[in-house]
């Protein structure tokens, strides 16, 4: 510890150099956190969910596979399940605009229940169960178009051939990495509204397949259950029960579910990942000759250190550590500062729906540290061995 | 004018330093073209998918053939409008179903497939619908064809095997087909009365890909559809269809773009040491140079010079390096539609322009503070330096 003086007053020594050093660790490091965080936080979140004890029911064939909506009063008289709601995918158009936010039809008597890390004001929710056209929208949406409680929220049917005029009766809140910007309605309005439809049979998408042409599609059903214990269990007891029916069922935790999305996603992760070991290898060069630059105008210092007894190894300690310092000092800048800059400031808004939140997970954080820490052992290795072997005679008759 | 030599065997001899850099900005350079490699090939594929007399017909409302859907009877009555272009099998027009089903890929993940029910005029509406391999599906008998692109990813996506989507739904490949990179490289295609059936939607149809006549014919055709009673359809232009498609990529360019210029400040702040330390060493060289009459300017051009070439080898490095990459076509999930969508890396104008303007910026702004710096020495002072 003694010499930590002395490698500061090194590293500081070209403030330009090092400067640059640690900016450009610093922005590739944040580059990284950035790309891998998408991945580490929808892995994190799936995983998270665990705690909530649910599952979660879909067509065999995929969302748009026709799941009647009888069977949510079926699944919730099951044995050790508490609760189920409709979950169906409306994808209306606001404003004209395509896919601005997720908006689900649910059981407004129940919804809340099942989605227990989710809060709202019991007024606001006694006004919601009783108004058929009222909806729940998230805090942050609520935020991002600054919509108030008792306005109207008109959304436009785009797989569904019926619009809803809907009205905002609650505004839920919820922890940061929950989806704080979905809108809830009554499951029974959009229903009804299809049964209603004078359009013909057959005019909804193919994101709904049979819902337009005979109503009654649960779309989805999440089923919140008793205990963690019986989760895999009703899975099975839910599928085999439905097994030689019309519509098949597929039933997962929701951690499977958040999971498939994930899948979902295919090559995408995997060329995230090569540019961030691209940008790995990229920094190994540039942060290893920064190092070594330093070292060649030290030639003779190096040699004077050791004229004077300092042995080889320390040699290698003092460069190996400036070289950690400066790395490390840039990983730390990007990486926690892209952390803290995504906890304060509300990422996932300039995405245009794409993302419902966005936050850094620390375990990523960490990895981004250890990555530059990593960066600056193995660039400075070179450097270091050089100058711990460099010969003394040779340092010190050398005029840089 | 100080020669260009001059530089050029300043980085020769400090070839360590050099290479160093070369690498490290060849490979960000390298990273963004990548992207927008990808951003634009996603991009291209919706440019050439539509043909400027052809129209696509929806459900008013719906954004898109997923959305879209209406009954079959209104869509045979589309098909008997004046003003359709018609060739030696009646009119160029289709009736098209899409249905989403969940498909496993080799590795054993799933994603969900588009699997487009088709009528013969169906392939001539596509650019260059082409089978490379098998045979065209016959109608009715459980046949598909496959586009080349997703052949690679899916599960029996060859010839001779079976795309399984559930109990109900299986179709026997007979052939793989391309269609000049158009978005049809991201589905299956089946015949529309197995899709019907296999699906449970007779009766029912996403949408119809119409060829107009003329100019004149696609508005009079436009007029009908979108006005009359009989229809009340929407008649979308195939360009500004897929110019609307193409907004869902506006996400990934924007992550491209933050991407690319990250990575470019990363490069610039190399590139900048590299010349840094390039002036320090040779601060007696400058003194020597100024002192035979060399100008300011002179100086501050050589060393921009220099600086320019160091990342014209990283920018020109990881251009090439993106050349083999031609090939590359990544499999992933278009949110819009929850289903698959194939990107071929594409290198063109887009993935050049981005090379140069990095190379440009780190080399200009990377080598401006060292060369200023450079002009700014003192002469005497400069010379007295070790």
């Amino acid at each position: 510890m003694k010499y930590f003086t002395y490698i500061l007053r090194n590293a500081r020594r070209n403030p330009v150099r090092t400067g640059l050093t640690i900016a450009s660790t610093g922005i590739c490091l944040f580059l990284m956190m950035i790309l891998l965080s998408f991945f580490a936080m929808s892995a994190e979140v799936s995983s998270a969910s665990r705690i909530f004890n649910r599952i979660v029911t879909m067509n065999a064939n995929g969302f748009a596979g026709m799941l009647p909506v009888a069977r949510v009063r079926q699944i919730a008289a099951m044995d050790g399940v508490l609760a189920a709601t409709p979950f169906q995918w409306y994808g209306g158009k606001y404003h004209d605009e395509v896919m601005p936010f997720a908006q689900f039809g649910v059981d407004a008597d129940v919804v809340f229940d099942i989605l227990d890390e989710f809060t709202i004001p019991a007024d606001q929710l006694a006004d919601f169960k009783a108004d058929r056209k009222g909806t729940v929208i998230g805090r942050k949406l609520a935020q991002d178009r600054n919509i108030k409680v008792g306005d109207s929220l008109p959304l436009k049917g785009d797989i569904y051939p019926v619009d809803l005029d809907l009205v905002v009766r609650g505004i839920y809140d919820g922890p940061n990495n929950r989806d704080l910007r979905m809108c809830l309605f009554h499951y029974e309005y959009l229903d009804e509204s299809l049964k209603q439809t004078t359009m013909g049979a057959g005019s909804g998408g193919s994101l709904a397949t049979e819902a337009s042409r005979i109503s009654g599609n649960a779309g989805s059903i999440f089923i919140k259950c008793q205990s963690a214990d019986a989760m895999v269990e009703l899975c099975r007891r839910i599928d085999d029960e439905y097994r030689s029916t019309e519509f098949p069922t597929r039933t997962q935790t929701e951690e499977a579910f958040g999971q498939m999305f994930e899948e979902m996603m295919g090559d995408l992760k995997n060329t995230v990942y090569w540019i961030g070991a691209a940008v790995v290898v990229s920094l190994l060069f540039v942060a290893g000759n920064a190092m070594a630059m330093s070292m060649r105008e030290r030639t003779s210092e190096v040699a004077v250190l050791k004229a004077i007894g300092f042995n080889k190894s320390l040699v290698l300690f003092l460069v190996l550590s400036e070289a950690v310092l400066v790395a490390g000092l840039g990983g730390a800048i990007g990486a926690l500062g892209c952390k803290f800059l995504c906890d304060y400031v509300d990422v996932a808004r300039f995405s245009g729906g794409f993302l419902p939140f966005f936050y850094v997970p620390w375990n990523t954080a960490l990895l981004g540290l250890g990555v530059s820490l990593f960066v600056g052992f193995a660039s400075g290795l070179i450097p270091a061995v050089l100058a711990a072997n460099s010969s003394v005679i040779d340092g010190l008759r050398k005029v840089v | 004018m100080i020669p260009f030599k001059y530089n050029v065997r300043n980085l020769r001899a400090r070839w360590k330093t050099t290479l160093m850099t070369v690498a490290g900005t060849a490979l960000l350079v390298c990273s963004s073209c990548v992207l927008f490699g990808l951003v634009d090939g996603l991009e291209h594929s919706l440019t050439v998918s539509g043909d400027p007399l052809d129209l696509i017909v929806l459900r008013k409302g719906a954004s898109s053939e997923v959305t879209g859907g209406f009954e079959s009877k209104k869509a045979d009555e589309l098909l008997e409008l004046n003003g359709i272009e018609r060739d030696e099998n009646g009119p160029v027009a289709a009736k098209e179903l899409l249905n989403i089903a969940m498909a496993e890929r080799h590795d054993g993940t799933h994603n969900n497939l588009i699997v487009r029910g088709v009528q013969p005029a169906s392939r001539v509406l596509r650019p260059d619908f082409k089978i490379v391999a098998g045979r065209d599906l016959e109608p009715g008998k459980g046949e598909c064809v496959v586009s080349r692109n997703l052949s690679r990813f899916y599960k029996g996506a060859r010839v001779g095997g079976v795309i399984d989507l559930g109990e109900k739904e299986k179709y026997r490949v007979v052939g793989i087909f391309t269609a000049g990179g158009s978005a049809a490289e991201s589905e299956v295609w089946a015949d529309l009365k197995d899709v019907e059936r296999n699906t449970g939607r007779e009766g029912s149809v996403s949408c119809v890909q119409i060829r107009a006549a003329s100019a004149a014919d696609m508005d009079q055709l436009r007029t009908t559809i979108d006005e009359s009673a009989q229809f009340r359809l929407s008649a979308i232009p195939e360009a500004t269809y897929f110019e609307n498609q193409s907004k869902s990529s506006i996400f990934l360019k924007g992550a491209g773009t933050l991407i690319a210029v990250l990575l470019t400040f990363g490069a610039m702040f190399a590139a900048a040491n590299t010349m840094f330390s390039a002036v320090k060493s040779r601060t007696r060289e400058i003194g020597t140079m100024r002192a035979l009459g060399f100008s300011q300017r002179d100086v501050l051009i050589s060393f921009l010079g220099e600086s320019l070439l160091l990342s014209l080898l990283g920018g020109a490095l990881g251009l090439l390096a993106t050349l083999p990459l031609s090939f590359l076509t990544i499999e992933t999930s278009n949110f819009n539609t929850f289903s698959s969508v194939t990107i071929n890396f594409r290198f063109g104008p887009m993935v050049m322009a981005v090379a140069l303007i990095m190379t440009v910026v780190m080399g200009l702004f990377g080598g401006m503070l060292p060369a200023l710096r450079a002009v700014r020495l003192e002469i005497v002072s400069a010379l007295r330096e070790l």
